[in-house]
């Protein structure tokens, strides 16, 4: 695992993809007028005959995508993640997610990480694809889980929403990192601290940071990264929330219905007694601007999860403040 | 394809009329059902599942509003895909002939109960048809009502731009007319439908959806030109029969045991 600032890779969902696809020629590509930006470039140039672009026609795409899954095909759907949830929600339940069928929709941009504002930012996506049966929902945190990520699910058979940041992607695991489909894995051993975070994707940084902000100031704090949001490992976050007094998700959502609402079932059912915070968007559309400006002012800074975690613990002094990462041009660090 | 003699249409005309007593009798266990379903698209089914239009097992076949399921067990009882016991469990708790088609429904290589969806399943089809080189046929059954969904018309655009990498395509609508809060032309203005289409991209053909004759001259003609193909039915959900009231609920007519037997008694002199 490195440390921030992360190094960056471009496009390594396309990448991934594009070599997935020429080993399996059951793939079919389907976008949405946003070729470049989901880097189905790739596809579309070297395998077009497997490549459709459907237009700004969402709710025909995912209909499509259904057939073509029906005749055997592994069908990736790519657009920005508001359009491929909220745009097409009855189709993805009829077509796709109460058959049961293979197609892995992709959706980028996910919550504060566009600047487009509330039509752009999927702040809900996850709790949309959560609440349907059927479907598997996963949120990789870094270029090396995305690449693992896109065969793990093409090889699960039956729908995925897989939430992507677009363009620069963090390197933040080594090689070595082995993603799993469905589980969880504790990033710092610190079992046994006071705090355990439990976050997914883009708030994998900070959680890591908060960690160690928080390790510095005598509070020992371990982070699950849970890069499958359902069905959730409970197990394993189970195992880590148990002894810790405060439970704090971080999710780059609103906090009704996603990764915060899947460990509060987890953690209420099993009878864990950790006090649970939720940092995410308080229930809120928010505005334009950039991830650096909406993620200090909705609340998923590493000091959001540091203050949660702080003022969780009834400390009554200040809460350490969370270092400032000097970002080189192209690294990536978490806000 | 050769034109069919006077006996094949009889048969067929015969094959409609019965679509129509299966449809009857499965409404009237229940005292309600989707019978005018069954009455306006009688002669459609029987004519693609009586006349060797939609190839079993090799063609694709699509149910888009899954209402008119009702037609489809009539017509598969009728050609020995189904046993015609298993009718009277139409609609019944538990029973695998539910009254809207589900993925329990068999026979079907696909059906929508949310309207609008079924276009753009069967454009699926066609894409993986001839992906495969199967050249299969891939058959779209659609209503009129379900033409207000914005859907269809992006499945519409969709084909016809499309149409080089797709396998032929069919769709043949039924349309009766009706939707639940009345007629269609009470409820929104959805013509003029052929013309709307054709300015799609497609070959458009309208028919009277009562005559089997023009819907077999009408469906016949899918294989020339290179255009997906639409057939537009006109048709009534009382299917031209005497005994239902005129200001009967199409989209949802109740039968009572005196129009029961009244329609029954119409149409087996139809059969004589």
């Amino acid at each position: 695992m490195f440390d921030p600032p992360y190094p960056t890779v471009l496009k390594p969902y396309g990448q991934a993809l594009l070599a997935l696809a020429r080993e399996r020629k059951e793939i079919v590509c389907l976008g949405g007028d946003l070729t470049r930006q989901t880097e189905t470039d790739f596809f579309r140039d070297l395998i077009p005959e497997r490549f459709f672009n459907a237009g700004m026609a969402e709710a025909n795409m995912i209909g499509i995508a259904g057939g073509l899954a029906r005749a055997g095909h592994i069908v990736f759907v790519n657009t920005f993640g508001v359009f491929c949830t909220r745009r097409c929600y009855d189709q993805i339940a009829m077509s796709i997610a109460y058959p049961n069928l293979n197609v892995k929709i992709v959706g980028f941009m996910p919550g504060l990480s566009s600047p487009g504002g509330p039509s752009h930012q999927a702040i809900e996506d996850v709790a949309l694809m959560r609440a349907l049966p059927n479907m598997t929902v996963v949120e990789p945190a870094d270029a090396v889980e995305i690449g693992q990520m896109v065969s793990a699910i093409a090889d699960h058979p039956g729908p995925v929403y897989l939430r992507l940041k677009r363009g620069e992607t963090p390197v933040i695991f080594g090689d070595d990192h082995a993603l799993k489909l469905g589980k969880a894995q504790v990033l710092l051993r610190k079992l046994g601290g006071e705090v355990t975070v439990v976050a997914a994707g883009m708030m994998i940084p900070a959680a890591l940071a908060a960690a160690r902000t928080l390790g510095e100031a005598g509070v020992a704090a371990t982070v699950v990264n849970s890069p499958t949001i359902k069905p959730l490992d409970a197990e394993t976050i189970l195992a880590a929330a148990r002894g810790a007094r405060i439970v704090v998700t971080a999710e780059n959502h609103t906090i009704v219905g996603g990764l915060g609402s899947a460990v509060a079932e987890a953690i209420a059912e099993a009878g864990v007694s950790a006090l649970l915070c939720r940092v995410g968007i308080a229930d809120r559309f928010a505005e334009s601007g950039s991830r650096e400006f909406l993620f200090a002012r909705y609340g998923l800074s590493t000091q959001s999860i540091i203050n949660a975690a702080w003022n969780a613990l009834g400390r009554t002094a200040s809460a350490p403040r969370a270092p400032a990462i000097e970002t080189p041009e192209g690294a990536y660090a978490p806000v | 394809m050769a034109t069919q003699g006077a006996h094949d249409l009889d048969r067929l005309r015969r094959l409609a009329t019965r679509i129509r007593l299966h449809a009857v009798r499965m409404v009237a266990i229940q005292g309600f059902g989707y019978l005018g379903q069954a009455l306006s698209s009688a002669e459609i089914f029987a004519v693609l599942f009586g006349a060797g239009m939609v190839r079993f097992q090799h063609d694709r076949f699509v149910l888009s509003p899954g209402h008119y399921v009702i037609s489809l067990y009539a017509v598969a009882a009728e050609t020995g895909l189904l046993d015609a016991s298993a009718l009277a469990s139409y609609g019944k708790d538990g029973s695998q002939l539910e009254a809207i088609g589900t993925e329990r429904t068999p026979l079907l290589d696909l059906v929508c109960g949310s309207l609008g969806q079924g276009l753009s399943g069967a454009i699926g089809f066609a894409i993986a048809s001839h992906l495969a080189g199967e050249r299969r046929h891939t058959w779209a059954f659609l209503s009129d009502g379900e033409m207000e969904e914005g859907q269809v018309w992006e499945g519409a655009m969709f084909a016809s731009h499309h149409r080089e990498r797709m396998d032929p395509l069919t769709v043949v609508i039924d349309a009766n007319n009706s939707q639940v809060d009345g007629p269609v032309t009470s409820v929104t203005t959805i013509e003029p439908l052929a013309e709307k289409w054709r300015s799609f991209g497609w070959r458009a053909v309208e028919v009277d959806g009562h005559d089997v004759e023009a819907l077999s001259q009408a469906l016949a003609s899918r294989a020339s030109g290179d255009a997906p193909l639409v057939v537009i039915a006109r048709t009534e959900t009382r299917g031209r029969l005497r005994s239902i009231p005129s200001d009967a609920d199409g989209h949802f007519i109740k039968l009572d045991s005196q129009l029961e037997r009244a329609l029954l008694s119409e149409l087996q002199a139809q059969l004589v």
